[in-house]
């Protein structure tokens, strides 16, 4: 078991979130600025800026000219794109090389935040209820709260967890039954401390558990992460050792408005943008454990 | 010393240099479909996702292999291209997991695998050996020289 004062130690050791996707959301959701208002933002940023010329210059959009500054990346990108870009940015700086107690390289983990990113945000165009920009940051961040606890795992778990191969028992149950805790509840600390949206620390909270988001808070955003997880894992984008043991919440799936062939045609249709963003990171590989 | 050739997701390969071995990872409701012909030496593989191109023909225009229907055909002729003859070639399938979902709202491994039995009941093709369903997920290994194919899951490799 572990103490809510180890947790905190830890959250406190990490840099604090860069503001920059939040002031691109706010930007976004005025509807009112454009590429001069993003680009205040992100020239600062040398990172940023980095990472938007390397998805500009990538195979995944095959254009023939070479992009240079970040002003013709957000032209070429559009708002949205760079939204998400800044956001990805943001998060890989916390990326470790390895998460050790989930059996799990950082590509593999990568790869599982773009894909549940990528699949909430389609399912939320075809839901058409909600903000596909923050279903796509809900996503990519869902997992924040296994940064923290992949250490706290491979230091006491490696029995429990081998035991998942054997019988039924899923990831979320072997963190609690061996910290006491889960990478959701550590994960949504991790979020209201560094002031992400509401939305996406109550699904980051919730992605297990999507019946228990309590009254008042819009569920919406937990049921599309949830499902998008789901399939992200079904389709094996970033195996870690909880594979396929993860239940499918029925409720959640029907309280979106998207129908069963819908999903095929949304898996369909994200996978070249998974591969392209999960390229972002550098490496390509699928990174799957064996 | 066998060079490892990864079989991308909604991809397929095929080879007949047998310091080849073909690989693909984590097939979860994804299904794999190995060929080997132990005549021309020569092995094929494909990784697909989803059962019917119909869902999404301009996907399956730009990327067949993600489609049972449109990706298992080209597979096959491949095989024939390089001399492969159906009668000797040994056909295996690995994958088609399913997450808990006792509901079934997602049965796209079942799906995945209704469709391959379809079609390759209707093309006459015996599947050989195989290892489908479960809550699990699927590494798969071919040596083109031997045809030797291994299944690992949850860290344990078994022939298949």
């Amino acid at each position: 078991m572990i103490s809510a004062a180890e947790v905190a130690v830890r959250i406190k050791r990490l840099p604090i979130f860069p503001a920059a996707p939040a002031r691109l959301a706010a930007l976004l959701a005025d509807g009112k600025s454009g590429v001069d208002e993003f680009e205040k933002v992100i020239k600062p940023d040398p990172g940023l800026t980095a990472n938007l010329l390397r998805l500009a210059n990538s195979a995944y959009l095959g254009l023939t000219r070479r992009v240079a500054s970040a002003r013709e990346a957000i032209t070429i990108l559009g708002l949205k794109r760079v939204y998400d870009v800044a956001t990805m940015s943001s998060m890989q700086r916390f990326l470790p090389k390895r998460l050790p107690g989930y059996e799990l390289s950082s590509e593999g983990y990568w790869q599982h935040c773009v894909a549940v990113a990528a699949m909430a945000e389609n399912l939320a165009r075809v839901d058409g209820r909600y903000p596909p920009a923050l279903a796509f940051t809900a996503g990519l961040m869902h997992d924040i709260g296994k940064l923290i606890l992949g250490e706290f795992l491979a230091l006491h778990a490696v029995p429990i967890l081998e035991n998942l191969h054997r019988d039924g028992a899923t990831l979320i149950g072997a963190e609690r039954e061996i910290l006491g805790v889960d990478h959701t509840e550590v994960g949504a600390e991790l979020a209201a401390g560094w002031k992400l949206p509401e939305a996406v620390v109550s699904a980051i909270r919730w992605h297990h558990d999507p019946n228990q988001v309590p009254a008042g808070v819009d569920g919406t955003c937990v049921d599309l992460v949830h499902v998008a997880d789901a399939l992200a894992h079904s389709f094996g984008f970033g195996a870690d050792v909880g594979e396929l043991q993860r239940p499918l919440d029925p409720q959640a799936f029907d309280r979106l408005k998207v129908a069963s062939t819908a999903v095929e045609q949304m898996v369909a249709g994200s996978l070249a943008q998974i591969e392209g963003l999960t390229s972002l990171a550098g490496s390509g590989d699928r990174g799957g454990k064996s | 010393m066998s060079s490892l050739v990864t079989v991308d997701i909604a991809d397929y390969r095929v080879s007949a240099d047998p310091d080849v071995m073909l690989v693909t990872y984590a097939l979860g409701s994804c299904i794999g479909v190995m060929i080997h012909d132990p005549v021309r030496r020569a092995a094929g593989m494909i990784h697909y996702m989803l059962p019917l191109s119909e869902t999404s023909p301009e996907k399956a225009k730009a990327r067949p292999a993600m489609f049972a229907d449109a990706g298992i055909p080209l597979l096959f002729h491949s095989m024939y291209a390089l001399g492969c003859d159906k009668k000797n070639m040994i056909v295996k399938v690995a994958g088609g997991g399913t997450l808990h979902d006792e509901s079934g709202r997602f049965a796209i491994g079942q799906r995945n695998y209704t469709v391959l039995r379809k079609m390759f009941w209707k093309t006459g093709v015996i599947i050989t050996a195989e290892d489908v369903g479960g809550s699990k997920s699927r590494t798969v290994r071919l040596a083109v020289a031997t045809g030797r194919c291994t299944v690992t899951s949850s860290g344990q490799e078994v022939a298949l």
